[in-house]
């Protein structure tokens, strides 16, 4: 990127709030350091590429694996042949032997809704949703094993580390909202990838996640100073700036950091009122679950992820772990269901019912799905299974009451409207405008991309 | 390609008419019906580096080799991937062939594969790499001893550097800036030679030394400080994605990380010379022994530099897990000493570069014969990642060399004992202390301590049962010794490698023996002997005085770290795809000199910092701005923002509070062995007030102030950070505990000496977190803050809030 000419606090404003915002405010500090061209992939024309449908994403992300035979994936064959030895030949089935016995669902499916979608009955309340939401069920991944395939999930690379899904968004949209960060992930894994699951790798570090731990973002308070005070100080910073700057004979870099102190300070105000749920009346709260032991925690997370995205953050993702049920699948199923099935039914009706739900895209899924036979004899549980799971996702763009897709009469593996994880990919880009074919930037003497040399859009589920 | 077209056009003519019938009427049509969508010159992407749109395109061969054998079908590729013969390679992808079709193909192989398209196809150029060829591109020429060019501007240069720098201002017709002032000029030296900002008596001196040898002698104190190498080392480290965890999957960490780290700092403290640094890193288990017992510990801990990457643990495939580790090796020895992307071989020759997959698996031999040693191995099933046997080099210490490891085998998750198994374990406590005592009441008396003996192991075990602490099934490694290093040795079979087809470890193609880059000349000639895997012949290579590149890109690191930018600003990227020199005969001569100044960096950098180019000022001239905005003929100083870690340590020292005494070891060494993040927060608060760079870096668990001012990413190779500025380096600034403690320090500080009033105070609050005093209206402004402050609040909260002030300006942030 050429030097800029000094920019006024109008045109950085209006730049941060654009595309290239991150990238502008990277560029003005880095006039110095001269060298910035490699920070911007200049000429590659960062998006949105096309006319977006969604403004943002909400991404569910359901660690562990969780059944997709036992929840959005209706198997009446499976269901009549529960307790008969599945017959999967060893070749490419990992752990599955032969005899081992399939396990018919453990919950009752009803069609449901207008579209007559087939839903478990571990979801009554999502249930009601079905003509908002796009089952995937032909959904597949390369390894069946969580480290991997989470970081698959979130990167599109287990041989290397990359950018994560969220950091691709922002680098290409910019913020929405310039008062609050772009890319938010609540309550992430600190395993399985940890942090690299929401980061920014060769991109700009600006790009990564900014977490949000029980409920808060770190060094957003100042425990001594009243907030009189603080603008005190921050204009005794602005004046030495000021003064600097006169002395360096106009200097970008010193402009960058007026601004980022400006954005922080407002940051301090507009981040804690969005994250304090306290002000939202009681009916929504109970949309939402708050209240009930089971559903408070995440009904909360989802509450929060309501307002920021109506504040405008591009990317929140919130995590609920432990779906890898290798046994007591029965009561651990159940009890994951319940926690989650209230708060994400009351997301989308709260959406909706704000207007929101068209231009706010929301992903739900595992980093992989369940074997329909049973891990073994003694209980009710089932393996790993990354040939065929379900995603599904609702909202901006997509298709509601719809079915994509589809697995072998038992469920085992994808073979209909197969959506790789890398599908999913380009097909979250293509609806927020932009192009996974022309998103990339150069590190390393090549242009990177997220979906690497694969991805393709699935069509079929746009609205 | 007008010869291309005249040399096919020969082969056509003996062609029989009804053959090429024969292609037109059957061949033809199969070929743009079914395969041209990816294997033509239209193709929207081509697939697997095959054209089928001329004779000369499959002639040619795609990523898997040979497709065509004319007169034999069952010997080609393209009938074998029609009839379907392969899991892997099956053509079209989708849909098989009609069997008619098949046949007509199996025919048309058969008769010769007559095929009369031929001209080339256009816009793609054949994709066979021309090594000779690509020899002529810059970064594979020697560097060349070029005359040191004239200067109207006589009087301007000091140096010869400045005289490569002068010229090339002179034809752009550029004036240089004025010479900075001294008070600049010591904070600059000082942070770029020691990431320190200079302390005031320091910066006294130098003002008032009015010798001509005065910035020299600065110099050479700063690069003889020891603090020297902790800021240098730092920089290699970023090269080198050091880390002391396995990142990726199942993060473990890596306990003896910090000795490579060490090693690095004690390199640059002592100057090793850079050809001897980098042949310690690649193989320095390999280099005739010395007598020297530190000599040789050194060089096995230097080959941690191939250890210490991320490793997949979850990768159940073993050849696929040692294929990733090589790679990463090639990646790091390409980009770190070479900057080159040799990595883009692996499946394809390289796009831009003269390096072919034959080459790539040439070094992936040499690193294939040699076994990693970090402790570690790729989970299969029943192993648990602890690698059977010693998977550590061992050195060879005194016990004060040795900082006591506390890492043990863990429990796999701390259990809360149970209530009955608390009051059990209260029991045996009691009763172990009970038996001390008595053993020490009994000395002497050999039947009783036979007994008190056998009783405490009794209990000691149990204790272990119940606490959990006996349980391994996940910590099964064996507690350390404390005389472990990370690094590689040779392998019990060296062996040459096969190239891996488009970098699948199950399609193997032709074998290559062990070697170099054939673009880069073996002036040695060398011969890798069967029983070695060749690293030690690598790192001669590499570190030949005609090699032309390791040299050439170690001084444009150096330049990149005193100016902000290289003269090769890609500095991880030497080839096409990088950028070209700014001033190649400056590069080159700074390269040659290195070489024969021993390779010294020290003496690289002193060089360069004594010329006129380093010393000038940094303001910005709004008319020279417009002729060159980037400052590439280096009219002024560029300013550059410090590092994460120079603000932290600058901020410290502030205060008064920075511990230079180096830590012994690492913090993790002290985490359980097993999956990180399963267990809690790494490395809290450990080297609390030591310098950065001792900070525990575990993959995914960055220390936060790191991460927020851009820290390397540690899996990643980053000659160059990233400069951002954004409201989360405000926010930590502005509310951070950590800086409100450091501004309390420098406050107490302040206030503690021997500074009366207010204006005199304001004063040395500048000269301690800037290096200079203040303005008459900087002092004024802060003497009316503090009185405004000091209405509500005691005054060492109002010099506090100064302090953090000035942390938080752009003055104390950037070097000018």
């Amino acid at each position: 990127m050429p030097d800029l000419p000094a920019p006024t606090r109008r045109t950085f404003l209006k730049q941060a709030g654009s595309g290239l915002g991150y990238l502008a405010m990277a560029g003005l500090a880095t006039e110095a350091a001269a060298a910035s061209s490699i920070l911007s992939s200049d000429s590659k024309g960062q998006g949105p590429h096309f006319r977006p449908r969604a403004k943002r994403v909400i991404r569910l992300f359901m660690q562990g694996g969780p059944s997709h035979v036992d929840t959005f994936d209706y198997k009446p064959e499976l269901i009549a042949n529960g307790g008969k030895a599945g017959g999967f030949a060893q070749e490419g089935f990992g752990r599955v032997r032969k005899n081992d016995k399939l396990l018919a669902p453990l919950w009752k499916f009803r069609q449901r809704g207008d579209s007559g979608l087939w839903i478990s009955d571990l979801y009554p309340n999502l249930a009601r949703m079905a003509d908002d939401l796009c089952l995937l069920n032909g959904m597949h991944t390369d390894v069946a094993a969580h480290p991997q395939a989470t970081i698959m999930a979130h990167t599109g690379s287990i041989t290397f580390v990359r950018p994560s899904v969220g950091a691709w968004v922002l680098y290409g949209l910019g913020a929405e909202n310039e008062n609050l960060p772009g890319f938010v992930t609540i309550n992430p894994l600190n395993r399985l990838g940890g942090a690299q699951n929401y980061g920014s790798a060769f991109l700009p570090a600006s790009y990564q996640a900014t977490k949000i731990s029980n409920n808060k973002i770190a060094n957003l308070a100042n425990a001594n100073l009243t907030t009189a005070e603080q603008r005190k100080q921050l204009d005794l910073v602005r004046e030495m700036n000021e003064e600097m700057m006169q002395r360096a004979g106009g200097d970008a870099g010193v402009e960058g950091v007026i601004n980022s102190f400006e954005l922080a300070f407002r940051m301090q105000d507009s981040v804690p009122d969005v994250l304090d749920i306290a002000t939202e009346p009681e009916s929504v709260k109970q949309m939402y679950g708050i209240g009930n032991r089971a559903t408070t925690r995440f009904g909360t997370q989802c509450l929060m992820a309501r307002r920021l995205a109506e504040a405008g953050v591009r990317y929140i993702e919130l995590t609920h772990n432990g779906w890898d049920q290798h046994k007591g699948l029965q009561a651990k199923l159940s009890s994951n269901a319940l926690a989650t099935d209230q708060p994400i039914a009351g997301l989308i009706a709260d959406l909706k019912q704000r207007g929101l739900l068209d231009e706010t895209l929301i992903v739900w899924g595992g980093e992989f799905g369940r074997t329909p036979v049973q891990q073994s004899a003694a209980g009710d549980g089932r393996r790993h299974n990354h040939r065929g799971y379900t995603s599904w996702m609702c909202g901006g763009g997509v298709r509601g009451g719809m079915r994509h897709g589809a697995t072998d009469p038992m469920g085992f593996a994808a073979v209909e409207g197969k959506v790789h994880i890398h599908d999913l990919h380009a097909t979250i880009l293509h609806l927020l405008g932009l192009d996974h074919e022309k998103l990339t930037y150069r590190y390393s003497g090549r242009d990177f991309r997220l979906t690497d040399v694969h991805g393709n859009v699935v069509k079929e589920i746009l609205a | 390609m007008f010869e291309v077209i005249v040399i096919a056009a020969a082969f056509a003519a003996p062609q029989g008419v009804e053959k090429i019938e024969f292609f037109e009427k059957k061949i033809r049509p199969i070929l743009a019906n079914r395969c041209y969508g990816c294997h033509s010159a239209n193709a929207k992407k081509l697939k697997g580096g095959l054209l089928l749109d001329t004779h000369e395109g499959w002639a040619n061969g795609g990523d898997s080799g040979e497709v065509i054998v004319p007169g034999d079908p069952d010997g080609s590729l393209l009938i074998q991937a029609v009839r379907r013969v392969h899991d892997k390679i099956q053509m079209p992808p989708k849909k098989p062939l009609p069997d008619a079709e098949v046949e007509a193909l199996v025919k048309w192989v058969k008769m010769g594969a007559p095929d009369p398209r031929m001209r080339q196809a256009m816009g793609r150029k054949s994709k066979k790499i021309d090594v000779a060829a690509g020899r002529e591109f810059w970064a594979f020429q020697p560097p060349r001893p070029e005359p040191v060019p004239p200067v109207k501007d006589a009087a301007w240069p000091r140096t010869d550097v400045d005289r490569f720098v002068r010229a090339r201002q002179e034809q752009a017709g550029l004036e240089p800036n004025v010479d900075a002032d001294r008070h600049t000029l010591i904070r600059r030296a000082t942070i770029d030679l020691i990431g320190l900002p200079p302390t005031r008596k320091e910066v006294g001196a130098f003002v008032a030394d009015d010798s001509p040898d005065a910035f020299a002698k600065v110099l050479d104190r700063l690069l003889a400080s020891p603090q020297f190498g902790e800021r240098w080392a730092r920089h290699w480290l970023d090269i080198v994605r050091y880390a002391e965890s396995t990142g990726r999957t199942r993060n473990f960490p890596y306990p003896v990380a910090w000795r490579y780290r060490d090693y690095v700092i004690d390199a640059f403290n002592a100057d090793k010379p850079y050809d001897v640094f980098i042949r310690e890193q690649l193989a320095g288990d390999l280099m005739p022994p010395s007598t020297d017992r530190d000599v040789q510990n050194a060089r096995k801990i230097a080959t941690g530099f191939l250890a210490i990457g991320t490793k997949d643990l979850n990768e159940r495939n073993r050849q696929q897990y040692l294929m990733d580790q090589a790679d990463d090796q090639i990646d790091v020895t390409g980009r770190a000493v070479m900057a080159l992307t040799i990595s883009c071989a692996r499946c394809h020759d390289h796009k831009f570069d003269p390096i072919p997959t034959r080459d790539y698996y040439a070094l992936a031999g040499i690193f294939r014969s040699s076994d990693l040693l970090d402790g570690y191995a790729n989970r299969s099933r029943g192993n648990n990642n602890y690698a059977k046997g010693d998977r550590y080099h061992r050195l060879d210490l005194n016990k004060a060399q040795m900082p006591k490891p506390r890492v043990t085998a863990a429990p796999a998750r701390p259990r809360k004992p149970r209530p009955k198994a608390a009051q059990r374990l209260k029991k045996i406590r009691e009763e172990l202390q009970q038996l001390a005592a008595e053993r020490k009441r009994n000395r002497g008396k050999r039947a009783v301590q036979l007994r008190i003996r056998k009783r405490t192991n009794q209990l000691r075990r149990e204790q272990k049962k119940l606490s959990g602490a006996g349980n391994r099934r996940r910590g099964g490694r064996q507690p350390l010794t404390g005389n472990e290093a990370m690094g590689v040795r040779d392998g019990a079979k060296p062996a040459d490698m096969a190239v891996c087809i488009r970098g699948d470890i199950t399609q193997k193609g032709e074998r290559v023996p062990r070697g170099f880059l054939s673009v880069i000349p073996d002036a040695e000639h060398t011969h890798i002997a069967a029983d070695t895997s060749g690293r030690l012949q690598l790192a001669r290579w590499l570190t030949n005085a005609d090699h032309p590149l390791t040299a050439r890109v170690m001084v444009n690191r150096i330049w990149h770290h005193l100016f902000g930018c290289g003269l090769v600003r890609t500095v991880d990227n030497f080839g096409k795809a990088g950028e070209r020199p700014s001033h190649p005969e400056l590069l080159d001569y700074l390269a040659l000199h290195f070489i024969t100044d021993g390779w010294s960096i020290k003496k690289t950098i002193r060089a360069i910092m004594l010329s006129r180019t380093y010393q000038v000022a940094s303001k910005k001239d709004a008319e020279k701005f417009t002729t060159d905005p980037d400052n590439r003929l280096l009219w002024r100083m560029s300013p550059r923002r410090l590092e994460a870690e120079v603000i932290r340590d600058a901020m410290l020292a502030v205060g008064g509070h920075l511990d230079l005494v180096p830590p012994k070891g690492s913090p993790v060494m002290g985490i359980p062995a097993g999956e990180m993040g399963r267990r809690g927060p790494v490395g809290k608060g450990f080297a609390a007030t030591k310098r950065s760079i001792y900070l525990p870096i575990v993959r995914n668990f960055v220390p936060g102030m790191l991460g927020v001012f851009d820290f390397a990413e540690p899996s990643t190779i980053t000659g160059r950070r990233d400069v951002t500025t954004v409201a989360t380096q405000a926010l930590f600034m502005m509310n951070s505990a950590f800086v409100i403690e450091q501004a309390r320090h420098a406050s107490e500080r302040l206030l503690a000496s021997n500074a009366q009033g207010a204006e005199e105070r304001g004063d040395i609050a500048y000269r301690l977190a800037l290096g200079r005093p203040a303005t008459n209206s900087e002092r004024q402004r802060v003497v009316s803050y503090v009185r405004d402050f000091m209405t509500s609040k005691p005054e060492k909260d109002a010099w506090a809030s100064v302090f953090q002030a000035i942390f938080a300006s752009a003055e104390f942030r950037y070097v000018r």
